[in-house]
Order: C-alpha cells, then sequence, then structure tokens
C-alpha cells in the first residue's frame, strides 16, 4: 500500500486547494466570465480581516487554546485608536502612528487574556470569554459608543489605496488593494515564525501538551504571555484594519464573529486539540469561505442559503479530517507491526 | 427550615462550590434589595426576573449536559431558533378550513418543532460519537448550519404576530407565577432526577470523568454520548419555544450571544470544563446571580455596560478562585466514590 505521493496528497491543504479549484470550476461553468483579475482581487479585498484575526487564532489554537475575545481585543483597538487620533487632532495624516497605536493597545489587552490564563491558571475559553466581556464592556462604557463616520485623512487614504489597476474588456476597473503587501508579509513571517524559530516550535510542543512541554525545558507559563500578547497585537492590527477597509469605526461591529473566524481556521486544517495547524491552511481556509460567501449567487442558490452552505462545507471539511486522522492512524498501526514481524 | 439548613451545611462539606454560590446569590440580592428598595425588592420585579431567567437557565442546562460528559454544544442557541421559528411558522398556517381547531394546530406545531430540534441533536451525536470529532468542532460546524438552515427556510424574515394562546405559554401566569418559570421548575427537576436517580446520569458522569475507563468498564460510551447531545438538543428546543413564545415572535437570529452567556452561566454554576461535574442548582442560581446583577443595575440606572464588565469579573474571580481553592485533581474522583456509597 505504498502509493507515490500519498502523504502529500492527505496532506490537509491538497483538500483545501482541490476544494477551491473545483467549486470556482463549477462556478465558471455557470457563470463564464469568474475568472477574472476583478473576482481575485474582490476576494483578497473580502478575506484581509479574518485573514489577520485567523492566524492569531490560529497562534491560539497550536498552543492548544481557544480564543474568542479577539473581536472585542480588536474593535476596542481600533476604535480607541480613532478616538484618540479624534481627540488630539494630530497626526491626520500619517498612518503608521494609528496602527502602532493600535498594534499597542491590542497587546496591553492580550496582556489580560496572558494574566488570567498565565498567572491564574483559568481554562482559555473561559478566561477569553471573561475579558471579552470585560473588554467590550470598558470600551462601550468608557471609550464611547457612538459610531465614527470620519476617520483620519491618512487612514481614509489608506482604505481607497491601490496597488494594480487593470482596466477590463467591459470598461470598468478591478483594483487590488495596497494592503496586499504589508498582509502578505505578515502572512510569510508568521510562517516562518512557527516553522523556524524556537518560539514557534515551542507552540507547537505546548499544543502538543503542557507537561510534556514542560519537561522538554520550555518555560509554559512565559510562553502563554509571550502567545496572547502576540495575539493581542494581531487582533490590534485586524481590528484596525476591519475600521479602514469599512471606513467608518462601529464599537459594535465584530461582535460575534468570532466562531467564524474560528471555523475558518479549523476548517484550514488547525487542530482544535492542539499542536497542528499551519498558516498556509488557515489562509486556504479564510480564502474558501470568502469564496463561498461571495459567490453563491452565481451558482443560482439564494443569498439567504449562505450560512447553511457555508455551514454544510464546515461538517464536510470536520467529518474529512477525521476519516484521515483514522486512516493515518490505521497507517501507523500496521507500520508498527510490521516492524515488529 | 432546620433540616434545610443542617443541609446546607452538610452540602458544604462536600461541594463548596455550590453554597458559595448560594450565599453569593442572597449577598447579591440583599445589597440590591438594601440600595433600591422600593425598586428592586417589588413583585413586580422579581416577576420580571421570573420571566426572564427560565429561557438562559434552560440553555444552560442544555450546555451542562454536554459539559459533564467533557465536551460542549455550541449549536443550542441555533437549534432553539430553528425551533422557535417552525413552530412559529407553521402555527401561522394554520388551516382553518379543515375545522381543526388552533390549540390543537399548535400543541402540532409545537411537537413538529421539538421533533425538528431532537433531529438536530442526532446530527450532533452522530458526529460527536461515531465520526469522533471533538465536540466544539462539531458543534462549530452545526451551529452554522442550522442556523443557515434557519435563515433560509424564510429567507432570513422574521415572523410575529402569532396567536393568544401561543403566546401565554411565555406571558402568562398561574397562581401568580410566570409559566417560564413552572417550567423551569419541571424541567430541572426532571433533569435532576436523570442525572442522580438514574443509570444514564451516572454513566454520563462516568463518561466526562475519565472515558477510557468507563469504556473499560463496560459502558457504551458512545451511546451515553449520543443521548446526551439529544438530552442537550431537546433542552434547546423547549428554550426556543419559550423564547418565541415570550417574545412573541421567531428570527433567525434572536439571542446569538446566549451561546457565550450559557457557558459562562454554566461555568460559573460550578460545572467543571473538563467534564465529569455539573449540578442543575448550580446552573440556576449562577442564571439567577447574573440575572439579578442586570436588574439591579438597571434599577440603579446603571449602563448596560457595566453589566458585561461586571459579568466578565464574576466568571474570572469564580473560577480563578475555585482554582487555587481546589488545586487537587482528586476533586472528580471523589465526587464519583461519595456517589457510589
Amino acid at each position: 500500500m505504498n502509493i507515490p505521493g500519498k502523504k502529500l496528497l492527505l496532506r490537509n491543504e491538497m483538500m483545501l486547494v482541490a476544494a477551491i479549484l473545483i467549486l470556482s470550476i463549477v462556478i465558471n461553468i455557470k457563470s463564464p466570465g469568474f475568472y477574472s483579475f476583478s473576482t481575485l482581487f474582490d476576494l483578497c479585498r473580502a478575506s484581509y480581516v479574518q485573514l489577520i484575526f485567523g492566524l492569531g487564532v490560529l497562534i491560539v489554537i497550536i498552543s492548544g487554546g481557544i480564543d474568542v475575545s479577539f473581536p472585542m481585543v480588536g474593535i476596542f483597538s481600533a476604535y480607541t485608536t480613532i478616538t484618540i487620533m479624534d481627540k488630539l487632532h494630530f497626526s491626520q495624516n500619517g498612518i503608521i502612528i494609528p496602527i502602532l497605536m493600535a498594534i499597542v493597545i491590542g497587546v496591553i489587552l492580550g496582556g489580560f487574556n496572558a494574566f488570567a490564563i498565565a498567572v491564574l491558571g483559568i481554562p482559555t475559553l473561559i478566561a477569553t470569554l471573561g475579558t471579552a466581556g470585560i473588554i467590550r464592556g470598558l470600551m462601550l462604557a468608557g471609550v464611547g459608543s457612538r459610531l465614527i463616520q470620519d476617520l483620519p485623512n491618512g487612514l481614509d487614504h489608506l482604505a481607497t489605496s491601490t496597488l494594480i489597476q487593470i482596466r477590463n474588456s467591459g470598461g470598468t476597473l478591478s483594483r487590488l488593494h495596497l494592503l496586499i503587501i504589508p498582509i502578505s508579509i505578515l502572512v510569510l513571517a508568521l510562517g516562518w515564525i512557527l516553522r523556524r524559530t524556537i518560539f514557534g516550535r515551542s507552540i507547537y510542543a505546548l499544543g502538543g501538551g503542557i507537561e510534556s512541554a514542560r519537561r522538554l525545558g520550555i518555560p509554559t507559563k512565559k510562553l502563554q504571555v509571550r502567545i496572547y500578547l502576540l495575539v493581542g497585537g494581531l487582533a490590534g492590527l485586524g481590528g484596525l484594519m476591519s475600521v479602514v477597509l469599512a471606513r467608518q469605526a462601529d464599537p459594535y461591529s465584530l461582535a460575534g464573529s468570532e466562531l467564524d473566524t474560528i471555523a475558518a481556521v479549523v476548517l484550514g486544517g488547525a487542530s482544535i486539540a492542539g499542536g497542528y495547524g499551519s498558516v498556509f491552511g488557515t489562509v486556504l481556509g479564510v480564502f474558501l469561505i470568502a469564496l463561498i460567501r461571495d459567490n453563491l449567487i452565481l451558482l443560482g442558490i439564494s443569498g439567504s442559503w449562505e450560512r447553511a452552505a457555508v455551514g454544510a462545507l464546515l461538517i464536510i471539511g470536520i467529518v474529512t479530517q477525521a476519516f484521515i486522522r483514522k486512516m493515518k492512524k490505521r497507517e501507523t498501526q500496521e507500520s508498527h507491526a510490521e516492524v515488529q514481524k | 427550615m432546620k433540616q434545610t439548613f443542617q443541609n446546607i451545611l452538610k452540602g458544604q462539606k462536600k461541594d463548596g462550590s455550590q453554597s458559595q454560590l448560594f450565599i453569593l446569590t442572597i449577598v447579591i440580592f440583599s445589597a440590591f434589595s438594601i440600595l433600591k428598595p422600593h425598586v428592586f425588592f417589588t413583585l413586580l420585579n422579581i416577576k420580571s426576573m421570573g420571566f426572564q431567567i427560565p429561557e438562559i437557565a434552560i440553555l444552560g442546562m442544555a450546555v451542562m449536559l454536554s459539559m459533564i460528559t467533557g465536551g460542549i454544544d455550541l449549536s443550542i442557541v441555533s437549534i432553539a431558533n430553528i425551533t422557535g421559528l417552525t413552530t412559529a411558522f407553521m402555527i401561522t398556517q394554520h388551516p382553518a378550513s379543515t375545522g381543526m381547531s388552533l390549540n390543537l394546530w399548535i400543541a402540532f406545531s409545537m411537537f413538529i418543532g421539538l421533533l425538528l430540534g431532537l433531529l438536530c441533536g442526532v446530527v450532533n451525536g452522530f458526529l460527536i460519537a461515531t465520526v469522533n470529532v471533538a465536540p466544539i468542532l462539531a458543534t462549530l460546524g452545526t451551529n452554522t448550519l442550522f442556523n443557515g438552515l434557519t435563515v433560509g427556510i424564510r429567507n432570513g424574515e422574521s415572523i410575529s404576530r402569532l396567536p393568544k394562546q401561543y403566546v401565554r405559554i411565555g406571558n402568562g401566569t398561574f397562581l401568580g407565577i410566570p409559566m417560564p418559570l413552572i417550567l423551569l421548575l419541571i424541567i430541572s427537576i426532571l433533569v435532576g432526577i436523570y442525572l442522580n436517580r438514574t443509570g444514564l446520569g451516572l454513566k454520563t458522569y462516568l463518561v466526562g470523568a475519565n472515558r477510557s475507563v468507563a469504556r473499560y468498564s463496560g459502558i457504551e460510551d458512545k451511546r451515553i454520548l449520543r443521548i446526551t447531545y439529544l438530552g442537550s438538543a431537546f433542552l434547546a428546543a423547549i428554550a426556543g419555544l419559550i423564547i418565541s413564545a415570550r417574545v412573541a415572535s421567531a428570527s433567525p437570529d434572536y439571542g446569538a450571544d446566549y451561546v457565550l452567556l450559557s457557558i459562562v452561566i454554566v461555568v460559573l454554576g460550578g460545572v467543571s470544563p473538563t467534564g465529569g461535574f455539573g449540578k442543575v442548582t448550580g446552573v440556576i442560581m449562577a442564571t439567577s446571580i447574573l440575572q439579578i446583577i442586570l436588574t439591579g443595575f438597571n434599577d440603579l440606572s446603571f449602563s448596560q455596560f457595566f453589566y458585561l464588565i461586571c459579568q466578565g469579573l464574576v466568571l474570572i474571580t469564580v473560577i480563578g478562585l475555585n482554582i487555587s481553592r481546589s488545586k487537587n485533581p482528586q476533586k472528580i474522583s471523589t465526587y464519583v466514590r461519595l456517589r457510589r456509597n
């Protein structure tokens, strides 16, 4: 039973690539002209925010935890940043200062999570549930609950910045958003950190089991603190990007999106039990969900069934992963049996 | 009276968290009663709490059942909504021409709604027990699917103008006691009997305490899991009926934040997230505590955002205290031993 390349074929990423290809071919048959730059660019734009959040969720899931506070961290950081910029009237045109400010606020809020998880030892789901409520309450009661429609000029300008413009045959313009560059860099950097650095490998080890990680000599508490600070920073960035792309700061937005993002990451092959997951898989998971969400109408399915389709796909993905895991397990058992012979 | 007092004292020795909750409930209730005697400590106010507590408490019990087996059910609100919406839709389609009485038709609609809820439970049980998917994942997927189906059925529209006979289930009183509260009482007694006085209940705890040990002791762990998720879905479906009757309408998006709220309640109520431990009384007291805080804050005309902060703080404090107080992993086995004697 040794088919060359079987291992590669059974990888979760390959399944996702296949799913994306098949789905896009079907859509293209139903509505020719689907394969175009404008579709691709739109899909990218629709994925940016969820991708940034997804990367944070991925890191937490690999480490064996679960985070439901990231949308609150994100919108708190973004809303507070915009409010401060508004009040102080400074650096209207800069974009570096607000981005840094949002990241720093995110890191501070991530510190709440780090404290509850690493210091108090509360299970991650419960700790982040608690901090999510506290952070949301603090924002709405302390910072403000009003919709801010005029963003600082710099950020507003960023919302419409384009990297490439392509004139279609129809005369319409397809725009690839400038954000593709920083986000690609972020994706590559996190992929590198997770695969190549001691910090990244320790995260996988922690997900394999806290006790075994400790026996390996990994300072688990310190590592958890670092993870939740990093994830807080990512959430802050993601929140600011969502505000920039929406071109308004709505303190009530993002609430309730946590389960969707976790679903995308899980579809991307991250194991909720910890220890497994890749950046590439997360990118594909987010992309696949965006593809379905935005193009179901082209398949002749009414838009109101979009959520059901995403749910069905998610279940198919989860079940496939379960079967692959079973097959792999059987294979290892067989090879063990052969060795013993 | 003396007997109950002694029981409470005895309970304190057996299980600190229950009496701790009991004391907390009384302290909070008295505090608000003293602060606002003419607004908070009135029959009207207490009655209104009696209308609001049941639906969340029943959802909490649904989560508790799954958590006792060491899992979690994130799909409860979707199941509640799919039941509520289907029932409401069927009621509005009453075929007056056939001469079937409205009351009978309402009962029939509720039956169909509950059946649909049970079907959702079968799907959850199949994924978790047969396919062997992690409960948090399986129900994350089915949550999206069930919610999507609910949106799809009616194009995301809500249904209102329900007949008086149905609305009475959620708004009527019997001997001055709110109907939902009576339903809650009946359901909690039934769930309590199931967990404490039947073989299935004991097996549920044992599967949660240690699944492999339970399996090697001859307990059909998969069957127990299937029954548990069926029970959890049934409770969620009942909550869905109560919700739609109380607000006299049904919508696919109702109570999106109830998922996380019911987890907060269950964990606050002393149910162990790792399984093997949980009591009905704990869940009801935890619901009451949160509701008293919410109503009390309203009466003190605090912003509802303070309630969010408070909810998070209470959760983290109580869990933090529990963890630091009982750092012995013996707790679960002690509990099982106590029950055997």
